[in-house]
Order: structure tokens, then sequence, then C-alpha cells
């Protein structure tokens, strides 16, 4: 179903419920996976994703319902459902009503058709050049090829009303010594709209070139080095950034570092959510939120100083202020938290990553990082983790050799506020988190980054 | 839970798949899952949320697999999955090598439910809400330094039916739960700390019903965990260098799902789970061979735990539960696996194949991954215990690509000096390397003090599934491990 046909349905069931205050939000995906490994196509499926889910207020007591059948039926079900239960529960202070009619908002577009009607069988041709290549440098491939078709629609008894349709196709590669017992690993990604637009043989090249250069490595001690981080190391920062600090519920428990005001990092960091840009290589995911608030450009970090948090109605209400656009659905699909769905962070002068790595007399290039959490102390942003497929070490401003992966554990906002350089180019990352949106970010260079383990390449048994 | 009309369908997909002359073998699961999860934060209801999933998916294997999947049970819907898995199979074919080696095995029949002595389902939403209030009011009485807290549950009904072109046909019903609380206290630097009760958020899960929640006693744990955050603000932190450290039960859970559950994963050994999780340094060729503990660790998975969320009749491909030791007197003896990646050792599977939900297909899991429970009791432990640090309640993990290289912080400490505790200790942290730490463990505590775990947020898989897994475990002390404190380093 389109977006248009998902918002038909949505007031369809709001029209049959008959509930005096409800929310619908639906979405449907439709998502063609080939994830190969070991060199073979293992898994190849089809996935549907269909999700309705209803929010009911009886008063200021709000039940929410799901369910995963796009039926009129079951979808008015389910509202009747929550208008049952919404009288049980207790008040949730400060709820403001669901979302009112609203002005007509241009919608990006990013529907390309060729992702929407990627086949099984043009995934396969197009890996199969990938696996022959991968194969053919004496290296073991693995990755995934996805093709993505998204629609979303939010509908209110109060008048608002929203659709959208969008596709994603996003390959990621990667070039490895062994299948799965470690060794020289390399990885190529890249995210678009149109599956045709993908440059497959050229991350597939990098990979296999990263893999190379990641042979025989050294073993570093611990301590503090210089370090570029590439735009996929930098964006699971963010990533775990925008989950500990963003949002409203974050900095009511005191857990998060935006001191709003605050130089809280250093001048040539600027952060910012910003959902409504049409550029093909950055414009991911739905243009509003689950309660059907137009996502508009928020400033989080600018030149350093904490700007502003992120809030859905009920959170802004309580606040005073207007809603950012930032629900979200849950991991699970229920009711979720407040937060990013595309985080964009400016980039910098560098041309390019080799002038980064032309600035450190001895220190590392890392191109992803692995297994990061941001628990630890997340008023300072404390953040641990390890490189992951491709650590190197720099001497006089030159890659010199591979390094095995190395564990770090420091402040990110504190690392960042010792940084010197950020390249101009930006990559987009597909967010792990949740299917659409994404991370933009620069490769970043930042002073005296603090490593504090290494990882043993093999074991005796 | 099937209607006759689908259950018609189900069976007339499966004999058309068994009438396709390119499958050697398919699946038809039928899922439907019913959720319901409530939070209540700082006296408002954060989360009030009841949820219905329920689907077929299909899976089939030519030269190799294919997977599709419908929400809707009709015969037309389930004819255009079956079509579609079926081409997927094809397609994939053209590029298979080697034909996917899947050994037959003797078809199943029979059914399995969770033991509830009340559902949860039919519980009133206010007793359960009540249930939830109170502790939430009862920690953030007194105001400040306490700042917020919070207090959830969540149950899930699952019911899933498989048949399979060999004949199995299984059918299954459970009912998984979990219930737990947080505080969080505010220093006046701006810098918060986190107790959290039963164990960190994730982890209290079982598989029982509303029984389970007045056994949990959360008002009776508000003041320990409220007076511990607010005794961490101005607690010391905790020292750098090597120390004894004992992990309480939660804590080792978590360590064995990280450092045993998933390297041990035969699926992530061969290679199969790099785009996302990674590889694991516990190669085929190390069986039998490597010393992975001491030797008083034996780890086992046991899918057959009473109330484990590891628990089930029959795995997706249908192999029955059962208990396969993992590590043996502390060395490594065998894998969680499959039919398709035993078979490639020469052995059989040990039945760990599980999917999330009706759209994706299964994949290895842990099940109940425990260690083994030795003797005495905490108390004894810490009494024999000199000069060490205990360590309580994860805070944050993290693990390398290949399950080496550890790092984890616990929301609280105690130092430990001629045996008793003495003081508390801020912000702690750990790290290692996993088989010297194991081997480094020289004390478990016994059958008393054994808890069963289970963790309902376990991510694997491309995309992303989660899953309920199980992990028994008793308070452990390891010799001169890495520890130290969550600032910088």
């Amino acid at each position: 179903m389109t977006g248009v046909e998902l918002l038909a349905l949505a007031k369809d069931a709001l029209a049959r419920a008959g509930a005096a205050h409800a929310e619908v939000f639906i979405t449907q995906r439709q998502r063609g996976c080939a994830r190969f490994a070991c060199g073979e196509l293992a898994q190849h499926m089809d996935l549907d994703e269909p999700l309705a889910v209803v929010r009911v207020a009886s008063g200021s007591r709000i039940a929410e319902a799901q369910t995963t059948s796009l039926h009129p039926s079951a979808i008015a079900d389910v509202i009747a459902h929550a208008a049952t239960a919404a009288p049980l529960l207790p008040q949730t202070e400060g709820f403001p009503g669901f979302a009112p009619r609203g002005g007509v908002t241009a919608a990006p577009k990013r529907f390309a058709e060729d992702t929407a009607a990627a086949t099984p069988e043009l995934r396969t041709d197009m890996l199969a050049k990938v696996l022959t290549k991968v194969r053919a440098a004496g290296l073991v491939a693995a990755g995934m090829l996805e093709s993505q078709r998204a629609s979303y629609a939010v509908a209110t008894t109060e008048g608002c009303a929203r659709s959208h349709d969008e596709t994603m196709a996003s390959f990621k590669v990667w070039a490895l010594e062994t299948p799965g017992a470690g060794g020289a690993a390399g990885y190529g990604g890249h995210m678009h709209r149109s599956i045709a637009a993908l440059d497959m043989d050229e991350e597939t090249d990098r990979a296999i070139r990263m893999c190379a250069l990641g042979k025989n490595p050294m073993e570093l001690d611990a301590g503090q080095y210089d370090v570029v981080l590439e735009p996929a190391a930098m964006a699971e920062l963010l990533e775990w950034l925008s989950a500990i600090a963003f949002g409203a519920p974050e900095v009511e428990q005191g857990g998060s570092p935006m001191r709003l005001g605050e130089r809280i990092t250093g001048e040539s960091v600027t952060l910012a959510e910003d959902a409504t840009l049409d550029d093909e290589a950055f414009g991911f995911g739905a243009p509003f939120d689950r309660e059907g608030t137009v996502r508009r450009p928020i400033p989080l970090i600018e030149r350093g100083v904490a700007r502003n948090i992120l809030y859905d109605r009920t959170y802004a209400a309580r606040a005073g202020v207007t809603s950012t656009g930032s629900a979200q659905l849950g991991e699970t699909g229920g009711a979720g938290g407040i937060g990013t769905s595309n985080m964009r962070m400016s980039g910098g002068q560098a041309a390019n990553v080799d002038e980064l790595i032309a600035g450190i007399d001895r220190g590392l290039y890392v191109c992803r990082l692995h297994y990061v959490n941001g628990f630890l102390e997340t008023p300072r942003a404390v953040m641990t983790g390890l490189t992951r497929d491709g650590c190197f070490l720099v001497e006089h401003g030159k890659i010199s050799r591979a390094v095995g992966n190395m564990r770090f554990t420091d402040s990110l906002l504190e690392g960042l506020a010792r940084s010197d350089g950020m390249t101009k180019e930006r990559r987009a990352i597909p967010t792990w988190w949740s299917a659409g949106g994404c991370v933009v970010a620069p490769a970043v260079r930042m002073r005296a980054f603090a490593f504090n383990g290494k990882s043993q390449r093999a074991l005796v048994g | 839970m099937l209607t006759p009309t689908e259950e018609a369908a189900l069976l007339a997909t499966l004999e058309r798949l068994k009438r396709e002359p390119s499958i050697r073998y398919a699946e038809v699961r039928f899922v439907s899952e019913k959720s319901e999860r409530l939070r209540v934060r700082d006296g408002r209801p954060e989360q009030a949320s009841t949820g219905a999933s329920r689907g077929v998916g299909i899976r089939v294997l030519a030269r190799t697999w294919g997977f599709a999947c419908t929400p809707e049970l009709t015969p037309q819907a389930l004819d255009v999955a079956a079509t579609r898995a079926v081409r997927i199979a094809a397609a994939s074919s053209m590029l298979a090598r080697e034909p996917t080696p899947f050994p037959a095995q003797p078809a199943v029949r029979g059914t399995y439910e969770t033991r509830v002595v009340r559902d949860p389902f039919t519980v009133p939403l206010d007793e359960k809400m009540r249930a939830l209030e109170a502790p939430v009011r009862a920690l953030l009485r007194g105001g400040k330094p306490i700042v917020s807290a919070d207090a959830w549950m969540e149950w899930v009904r699952l019911e899933k039916r498989l048949l399979t072109t060999e004949g199995t046909d299984t059918t299954q019903r459970f009912t998984y739960g979990g219930a737990g609380m947080q505080v969080f206290a505010l220093g006046d630097d701006g810098v918060s700390q986190r107790r959290s009760y039963p164990t960190w958020q994730g982890s209290e899960g079982f598989q029982a019903g509303y029984e389970r929640i007045a056994a949990l006693d959360l008002m009776g744990h508000t003041d320990e965990i409220r007076d511990e955050a607010i005794g961490l603000l101005s607690a010391p932190a905790c020292p750098e260098g090597p120390h004894d450290l004992i992990l309480d039960a939660s804590q080792v859970a978590l360590q064995i799902h990280e450092s045993c559950g998933h390297p041990t994963e035969l699926d992530r050994a061969l290679g199969s789970e790099i785009s996302l999780a990674g590889g694991s340094f516990m190669q085929p060729g190390m069986l039998g061979k490597l010393r992975y503990g001491a030797d008083i660790v034996d780890i086992v998975a046991d899918s057959t735990s009473p109330g484990g969320m590891g628990t089930f009749g029959w795995d997706d491909e249908g192999s029955a539960a059962g208990v396969h030791p993992l590590i043996e007197r502390g060395t490594f003896v065998d894998y969680l696996s499959s039919r398709e990646t035993a078979a490639g050792l020469g052995r059989s599977s040990t039945g760990t194949m599980r999917a999330d939900g009706w759209n994706r297909p299964p994949l290895i899991r842990m099940v109940n991954v425990s260690l083994q429970p030795r003797a005495g009791t905490l108390d004894d432990l810490i009494a024999d215990t000199q000069d060490g640090i205990f360590m309580l309640v994860d805070k944050s993990w993290s693990i390398d690509d290949l399950r080496l290289n550890f790092q984890f912080s616990c929301e609280v400490a105690w130092e430990i000096k001629h045996g008793k505790k003495t003081r508390l200790l801020r912000d702690p942290r750990y790290t290692g390397i996993t088989n010297e730490f194991w081997r480094s463990c020289d004390a478990i505590c016994g059958e008393s003090e054994w808890k069963l775990f289970g963790i309902s947020t376990c991510g694997k898989g491309d995309p992303m599934q989660i899953m309920q897994v199980g992990h028994g475990a008793a308070p452990a002390r390891f010799k001169q491990v890495a520890v130290g404190n969550t600032g910088r380093t």
C-alpha cells in the first residue's frame, strides 16, 4: 500500500471505531534482503513489516495498542481495545491532546521506482559480481544488499493527516582474510534511495584494498593516541550520543551532558537533527514523527554550545515549548522514546582523509568501531568500544602499518573538544537501531584519544 | 490460535511445497504474539501498550535457502508467499557453488506450554499499574538528591505452530514476563548515579505467569536501592589495578552471555554473522582442546530449564530441546548449532534455531546457557577474600567482534578487606580477555545462590532479531582482574 492508501485506511479505522480522541500511525515496509557470508549468498529474504499503532485518550489518560494486521476492522478493534483500557490508567501530566490539522508542507521526494521494483533476481545478479571480485582477490566476502520500500501515515481525530513514501537501497560489504576467525578485514558501504545508484564496484574495491592493507597487524600498547575516525566510526559514536543526550527524558533524569547555553565540546562541532533535506545522498526517513508532527531542523550543538533538546508533544507541553517532531516508536514497536532520525554533523575544511592523516605524527587511523557502549558515565558522554575492519598506525603523516584491534574508553565530547580537523565531505551511514533514517558525518581528527586495551589476534588452545 | 480455515490453508501450503520439484525441505511456521508493556516514570504512566502480531514465515531449501512471509492467513496470501520463497531460493541457488548441507531428521509431533499459575493477560490493568506506581512513589520519597524513578512490567504470549515437509507438526505456547525498577540520584556536581532492582533492565525476564511479580517483591527493595544510589554520589571511585573480583550472579549471567553464549554460536564461528555481530575466537579446530576456563567451570546449553527464557519443546526447525555441555571442566566441547551448521562438523544439531516472529527466518540463538553451581554461599566467598572488589548489576557492556576483549561497568561495587564488605565504591568497571578471565575463576558459589536470569533483548542477525534467552549463574570469584572506574584512563 502507498502512504496515501495507508492514510485512507487510518481515517477509515478512526471513523469505524468512533473514539472521541484517537491517533493512528501506520507503517508498511517491504524489504528484500540478500545477506551473503563465507563467499555465498546465504540468507535471501523478502520481509513484510506492517504495523498499526493507535493511541486513545480519555481526558489525559492514554492507552496504546498495536497490530500487524492492516485490515480496517482489525485497526478499529485495537482502537476499541485502547478505548477500554484508557480510563483505567493514571493521568499523563501535561498531555496536550493529539496533533491537530496542520498546514500542508512540501514533503521531500524520497522514492525511487527502481528500488521499489527490485526483484530477487536483480539482487542476485548485482551480488554475483561482488562475490566474484572478492573471491578473485583471494578473500572471503560477507555483507548485505537490501532494497526497501516503506510507506507511513498518521491520522488523528483532531484532523492531522500525513503520509509519506520512500525507498532505501543499502549495500554493505566485507572482504575478509578468514570467514569468521578474525584476521584482516576491509569494509565498504553505501546507501541511496535508488538501487541503481549504489557504488557497489567502488565499495567492493575499497573493502578489498583495506583488507590487503590490514594484513600482518602489529600490537600496540594502550595509551593516548591522536586519531582519525572515518565517517562510519564517527556515526556510531554520534548514535550513542543521541541515545544518552538529546531526548527530554534523559535530560529530566539528570543523565544527559546537554547543559543548554553552555559550551560542552569543541568549537568545531556543530550537530543538528534535520530530516528536511531533499538531497539524494542524505535524505532518508519520514518527514514527520509518529504523532504527525512535522520534523523541523533542530540545532543540537552549535560551535560546541548545547542549543536544543528534543521533545514529543507531551514533554514539550510540560516544558512550555513546541514539539520538535521527535516522538519515536520503541525497538519493539511499542510506545518509544524521543530521539533523532536524521542527525547531521557539519564538516570541516579538509579536502580528504589523507589531509587529516598528514597532520598526525604518531597516531591511529580507524575505519569502523564495534560494540560501542555509552552508558559508562553519561553526563560526560564517556564511551567505550573497539576498532574493527581496519585500524592503522600513522607515523609522520602517513599510514605505516596495520594494528590489531584496540579498545578505547574516553569522553566523546571531551575528545571532540580536542578535534582540530574534519573533512568537508560527509557520508550518510544507515542507523543500525532502526530501519529508516541515517547519521551524516565527516571524518574527524581528535587529539590524545584514550585507548585502554588491545585485542588478542589468536589463541593457543 | 488458528481457525480451521486457516489451518487448512497452512496444510495446503505445505502440500504445495512438497510438490515443488526444486525444494528439498520447507517449513511453514505460524506465529501469533500478544504483548503488554507498562511503565510508570516519576508517577506518570510513560507506557501502557498492548500489541498483537500474527503471520506466517515460509523457509524453503533448494540448493540454498529462500524466505518469505505474510501477515495474511488466506489461501491466496499463503500461496503468494510460498511462491516468493521458492523464487528467492531459485534465484539464490544460481550462485550456490555447493548445495547447502541439511541432513534429514525424523518427524516430531507434540505440544509445549509454559506453566502459568495466574495468566497475566487476565490480571486487571489497574492492578498492574498499582504494582508499578507504589514502588515509584517509595523511590521518590524524600525528594533530592533523588531526581527520577521508574518501574516497568512486560508480558508476551507467543504461540507457534511449525509444519515441515518432513512431517514435523509442533504447537507451542509460551508466556514470558519481566519486571523491575530503577532510581536516579543527582549530585551537586551534575553527575548522576543509577541503581536498579532486580538487575539491569532487560535481564530480569522469566517464563511464567503473574505469580512471579509477588515473588519479586519490588516494594521490599526500594529502600535498599534508593539508599545505595544516594550513597554512590559521595562514594570513592573504584580503584585502578589488578584485584580479586567477585561478581554477583546477575553480572556472571551477562559475562556468560557475552563471552560464552555468543562465541559458541556456530554460525558466528563459521562466519555467517559478520554483517552485524562479527565472528568468534572459538573455532571448530579448538573443540576438545581449548582451555576456555578453570577446571571448576562447567557451562551447559539447557533448553529444558524450568522457567527459563530459553526453554521450549522444539526449536524452529524441529529439533528437540535438550542439555548440551559447551564447556566441560574448563574445556570447550560443543557449540550452539543448527542442522545445517552442525552437519558441516559431522555433528548433530544442539537445537537452537529460533526466529523473532513470523517475518524473520530462524537463526542460531542462545537457549539457557548456564554456569553450573559449585559450593558455598556468597557470604562464604566474601569471608574467604582478603583483598578484593565485589561488583553488582551491569551498567555498560562491550566486547570485540571475536568475543575476546571485554569491558563491563557495574552500577555499584564494594571494597572487600579481610573477608568483609568495607565501603561502597562508585563507577566500577573491569576488563579482560575471555579465556584468561575464565581461567582465573577460582570459586563459584553453590546451588543456594544460583539463579536463572532471562534476557529479553538479545540482538542478532541482519536485519536485527531480538530474542529471549536465559542464563543460570551463581556469584563467582576471578583472580587478579584489571578493575578501575569509568573516568578517563
